[in-house]
């Protein structure tokens, strides 16, 4: 872990004390579905163990067999929590229900990998995964249309875009006798504090969890399915038909509106990142050389953090106030 | 009286110096230039008609026996709930006489000072500050309360520092401003606490009432029949808090050691302000409060010794003194002690009378010596030059009749004012009347040792010295050069005038004099019933009282007779030493050598308020230890912090985007946390294990 | 339990966007970060459309349609303004601007 300087230590062992906790009280008296079944200990330990795996396998100055087992104590506590959840017997297996936790666990993991995995190009593909995995869930939800929307755009468009870049913006400097491909930026192979970051993380989630499993009962019934006149085919209405109707009988303003705003994308996208162009200077605007090369602080006092993108020696990182 | 001419148009009096200061400063540098002195030449001159047409409206009303008190405010100048102060004037005979003095003198004065700064640089700055000090004088004496007198009294203060430091550029000038000003200072400050003691106790600042004919004034109120303890106690004490302001003024000790260095200034400012005017505020303020004073026995005892010391070390200085001025500068310390000695044993008649004949005759004796000092080209020393009468005629005797005036040679104006007080003294005490008697020899002596060795015997001119006062050269005197010009001259005749015949007026037994003229005025009416209820018998007549009853005074005394002769023996001995035989008196000097060498130290007085002041500047260097200390210790406050907030910038600012997005995703898990959360599960919790 | 409820989908969004957020704020490659916030949205989608179909209104799924235009369009200036801070510091360190320190 890189530079993480010792007071967020305490920060980190609150929020680690704390989420589980959180996490913990989703087994609330109220969700009778789950109190018979979950005790509180046993999901505190379940979160801790996830955590755990979790840091361990973020990126770090770690051997792969460390962040190895890190996944292998995720997965672990990845499975056993919805095993704790499912019931078995006492019904017929659904068969929407078995798709469901198979999307579901590739997208989770998926999504697991693409924060975890230390290489910009494999987190893109992973997120290609999670999208796949995604348009599936939405299938079960009876949304084909975004479920070809999302794959469509993210995974057509927005994530080749996001392969470009990483290709157009690798440069790590390559030592001699190396393939370019095995050299890891620092910046990529360090993740910064995962302890905080996990901690919240995990609090977040379990508050989340808490909310959508103990406050069910909150929620207002379901709306009745929507009568569908079978003898008249005109009103069999697809989802894709539903959603464009709704689309331009209530959101007019709003699709005119989206519109504009991907022309906009497009223009600054184009503006921003172009690239100046001096008629006659041979060498344009070449920041690159003269720039100091990537330096990493040799400890954690301010002062010895280096100033990026100067040229004066003498600024210190930490200005004396 | 408040249809006299001069009442219906007394705000005139201070206004007109002060317009033509105004104009003199603002336009005398650039368009006037070396006629500054018009616009103060108007100015003091028509305020010198007012007053004097003032004086003979009030001797007229006196004869007609009328009431001689008028109250005149203009506007109220501070009024803050309870505490106000009008912005008025007061008219009786003391005002008169003061205001006649000052204007009248300081008339004759900056007539002479055209003259005398003739070429100067900063010559209008020179008639602007003189302005201001008239201004400010005649505010001083023509107030109707406390405020007002502190106006003038600060005001003069501040245009003697002005006018003492004319010459900015000589270091030594610089310092003796500042020590002007610093010692005043001294005495302003108990002048101060006695005013705010005054309102204190009588909740009012007014000498005789706060507009117009209300009889509430401090001095009304300091008589009432019954005062409070707290007013009792407060009457024992103002008068010493007052007398300090007056020794600061008038140069008594402890605080006269500014006065000689103030020679520094000016020939014309030395005459006006540490002769005539100025000093003698002290005197006309104790005058003014005599209710407070006169009854106060301990503080008339103090004032009296005060003044008698002061008289007795300064003429023991100047007999050793060798530069013109100084002497005269020591022989002003030493009049006004004797004034003082007048006041504190009840002759305050005695003491006024002698401030005016004072103010004459030593204004002359100033300007005479300026005169002196321009023919020989800024030369002060009097070993270096002899004989002048040759060359300075009018001079020789001018100077000649001041100082005969001065030493107290008889029927001049110095021999009744200064028997008037000895006689006083000697009714008072014995040995009192003794010290002053011894002073006036020491002072004939002195003053004629400068007369006989600057203007007889043989004729020396000194070489100039090379730093000129402010750029007079030294004359050529192998050219004919009127070293005596009329515009210098004519004052100093007027001035010779005055000091000749000002002393009839004090002419005793006919009913026209000026003691029962000046006892007209209320301050020294009440003074006397005052003084009577505590001394129980008191020379009326020394207060300018007349009884009936009283015998009516010889205009010649025993005592008389005896300064007369005092008088005569000084010049005699000043004649012997001086100008029979000149080696004489160094010899005597040599032969009597430890207590000359004390004498020509000043009694090191000096020396010992430096030694003093260095005390001071110890502690003070002590105590900004100590100051610099808290400083530390609230810097160090500041520090901790300001080190706290550095430790938490390290932890918290580092200029992540990541650490800030994550800081405020804590936080919102927090508040997630707090309003979603099932606390419950501690309870579980505890109970699971 | 057999039937699969409104909360499962929920949950699974939940997690998705618990996951994005850690990453976000642990990666440090500017390319990665922003992945990870295109994995946030990923997560409230599959919320949306799961309350679009329990409340059997379109609205959730015609919001899915913004949430992808805005996710477009965000990634394409997020993109190019990666580019230009890479050029200005030839790297991808999140680390490398760090001029809001103190």
């Amino acid at each position: 872990m890189a530079a993480v300087p010792p007071s967020t230590g305490f920060f980190a062992l609150g929020s680690m004390v704390f989420s589980p906790a959180v996490l913990a009280s989703v087994a609330s008296v109220t969700d009778e579905r789950l109190t018979a079944y979950i005790s509180p200990a046993v999901v505190l330990v379940l979160c801790v163990v996830a955590g755990i795996g979790t840091i361990m396998l973020l990126p770090g100055k770690r051997e792969i067999a460390f962040r190895r087992i890190g996944g292998a104590l995720l997965g672990v506590a990845g499975l056993l929590f919805p095993a704790m959840i499912y019931r078995p017997g006492g019904g017929h297996l659904d068969a929407a229900g078995v798709y469901f936790w198979i999307f579901s666990a590739i997208a989770i993991v998926a999504a697991v990998r693409v924060v975890t995995h230390p290489r910009p190009v494999y987190s893109a593909l992973y997120f290609v995964l999670t999208v796949f995995a995604s348009a599936g869930l939405f299938i079960l939800m009876y949304a084909e249309f975004m479920a070809a929307a999302l794959v469509i755009i993210y995974a057509g468009a927005i994530l080749i875009t996001y392969v470009f870049v990483i290709m157009l913006a690798s440069s790590a400097s390559v030592p001699e006798g190396k393939p370019a491909a095995a050299v890891l930026g620092e910046y990529d192979a360090v993740s910064r504090e995962p302890f905080i970051a996990c901690c919240v993380g995990f609090a977040l989630m379990g508050v989340l969890l808490f909310v959508i499993f103990d406050r069910a009962h909150d929620l207002r019934p379901p709306s009745p399915e929507p009568t569908v006149d079978l003898s008249n085919p005109e009103t069999i209405q697809g989802t894709a038909q539903s959603v464009g109707n709704y689309l331009f009988t209530n959101q007019m303003v709003s699709l005119e509106v989206a519109g504009v705003i991907l022309t906009i994308a497009m223009v600054g996208a184009i503006v921003i990142a172009r690239r100046r162009v001096m008629i006659g200077a041979e060498d344009a605007f070449e920041p690159s050389a003269e720039m100091s090369p990537i330096l990493t602080p040799q400890d954690d006092s301010p002062a010895s953090v280096p100033v990026y993108g100067t040229r004066n020696p003498r600024q210190k990182g930490h200005p004396e106030t | 009286m408040s249809e006299l001419f001069a009442v219906k148009f007394s705000w005139l009096i201070p206004l007109l110096p002060l317009l033509g200061a105004m104009v003199a400063g603002f336009t005398g540098a650039k368009l006037l230039k070396g006629r500054s002195h018009w616009p103060i030449w108007i100015g003091v001159g028509l305020s010198a008609i007012l007053s004097i047409s003032l004086l003979v409206g009030m001797l007229g009303l006196w004869h007609a026996g009328q009431d001689l008190t008028v109250a005149k405010d203009l506007y109220k100048w501070i009024d803050t709930g309870n505490f106000v102060a009008w912005a008025g004037f007061w008219f009786d005979p003391l005002t008169a006489i003061m205001l006649c003095v000052v204007t009248g003198i300081g008339f004759l004065i900056t007539v002479f000072a055209a003259g005398y700064m003739k070429g100067e640089s900063g010559y209008f700055r020179f008639f602007a500050y003189l302005g201001l000090f008239i201004f400010s004088m005649t505010c001083l004496v023509i107030g109707s309360n406390f405020i007002m007198l502190y106006l003038g009294w600060e005001g003069v203060g501040l245009c003697s520092y002005l006018l003492i430091g004319y010459y900015y550029e000589k270091p030594s000038a610089r310092e003796a401003a500042k020590k002007a000003f610093l010692v005043n200072r001294i005495g302003d400050f108990g002048f101060g606490l006695g005013i705010m003691l005054i309102w204190k106790a009588f909740h009012t600042v007014s000498y005789f009432g706060d507009g117009v004919g209300t009889n509430t004034g401090v001095f009304d109120l300091a008589q009432a029949a019954h005062l409070t303890a707290y007013q009792l106690t407060a009457l024992k004490v103002i008068p010493f808090f007052l007398l300090l302001g007056a020794v600061g003024k008038s140069a008594q000790f402890p605080l006269y050691v500014w006065l000689p260095d103030a020679m520094e200034g000016p020939t014309p400012v030395s005459a006006l302000i540490h002769a005539a005017t100025m000093v003698t505020a002290g005197v006309y303020m104790i005058s003014r409060c005599g209710v407070l004073f006169f009854g106060n026995q301990a503080a008339m005892v103090t004032v009296a010794c005060i003044g008698a010391f002061t008289a007795l070390l300064a003429a023991v200085i100047a007999l050793r003194q060798n530069d013109l001025k100084k002497v005269f500068a020591y022989s002003t310390i030493s009049q006004l002690g004797y004034m003082f000695v007048g006041v504190g044993v009840l002759a305050p008649v005695a003491g006024v009378f002698h401030l005016v004949t004072h103010a004459f005759f030593k204004a002359l004796l100033f300007l005479s010596s300026g005169v002196v000092m321009h023919a020989m080209g800024g030369e002060l020393d009097m070993r270096k030059m002899s004989g002048l009468k040759k060359v300075l005629p009018i001079t020789n005797i001018l100077m000649l009749i001041g100082c005969a005036a001065l030493a107290g040679v008889p029927f001049l104006s110095g021999f009744f004012s200064k028997d008037a007080i000895v006689a006083a003294a000697f009714a008072r005490s014995n040995i009192l009347g003794g010290v002053m008697l011894f002073t006036a020899l020491l002072t004939a002596y002195y003053t004629f040792r400068l007369y006989f060795q600057v203007f007889q015997g043989p004729l020396v001119i000194p070489e100039a010295p090379t730093d000129a006062h402010g750029g007079h050269g030294g004359h050529d005197h192998e050219q004919k050069h009127n070293h005596e010009p009329m515009l210098m001259i004519a004052p100093l005749i007027l001035l010779a005038l005055g000091a000749v015949f000002a002393g009839y007026i004090n002419w005793p037994n006919r009913h026209a004099s000026f003691g029962d003229f000046l006892g007209q005025c209320p301050s020294l009416k009440q003074g006397y019933e005052v003084a009577k209820a505590s001394y129980g018998e008191v020379d009326a007549a020394a207060l300018g009282q007349r009884v009936a009853g009283a015998e009516a005074e010889a205009p010649f005394t025993p005592v008389m007779a005896i300064s007369a002769i005092v008088a005569i023996a000084g010049i005699f001995a000043a004649y012997e030493l001086h100008l029979k035989r000149r080696a004489k008196a160094e010899q005597l000097a040599q032969a009597a050598q430890p207590l000359t060498a004390i004498i020509e130290g000043k009694f090191f007085v000096d020396e010992f308020y430096q030694w003093l002041v260095e005390q001071l500047r110890w502690l003070g260097s002590k105590l900004d230890g100590f100051d610099k200390f808290i400083d530390i210790l609230v810097a160090v406050v500041g520090n901790v912090l300001q080190l706290v907030g550095f430790m938490l910038k390290t932890v918290f600012q580092r200029g992540y985007l990541q650490g800030y997005a994550s800081a405020m995703l804590f936080g919102v898990v927090v508040i997630l946390l707090c309003f979603f959360a099932n606390w419950n599960w501690l309870w579980t919790l505890m109970h699971a294990f | 339990m057999t039937t699969i409820e409104l909360q499962h989908f929920l949950a699974v969004g939940a997690i998705m966007f618990a996951i994005g957020m850690i990453g976000f704020v642990t990666r440090r490659n500017l390319i990665v970060m922003f992945l990870c916030t295109e994995l946030m949205f990923q997560g409230v989608a599959i919320s949306l459309i799961a309350f679009s179909r329990y409340n059997h209104d379109m609205a959730g799924q015609a919001f899915v349609i913004f949430v992808l235009v805005i996710a477009a369009a965000e990634a394409a200036l997020a993109l190019g303004l990666i580019v230009l801070l890479f050029r200005t510091k030839n790297t991808l360190d999140a680390d490398a601007w760090r001029e809001m320190k103190g």
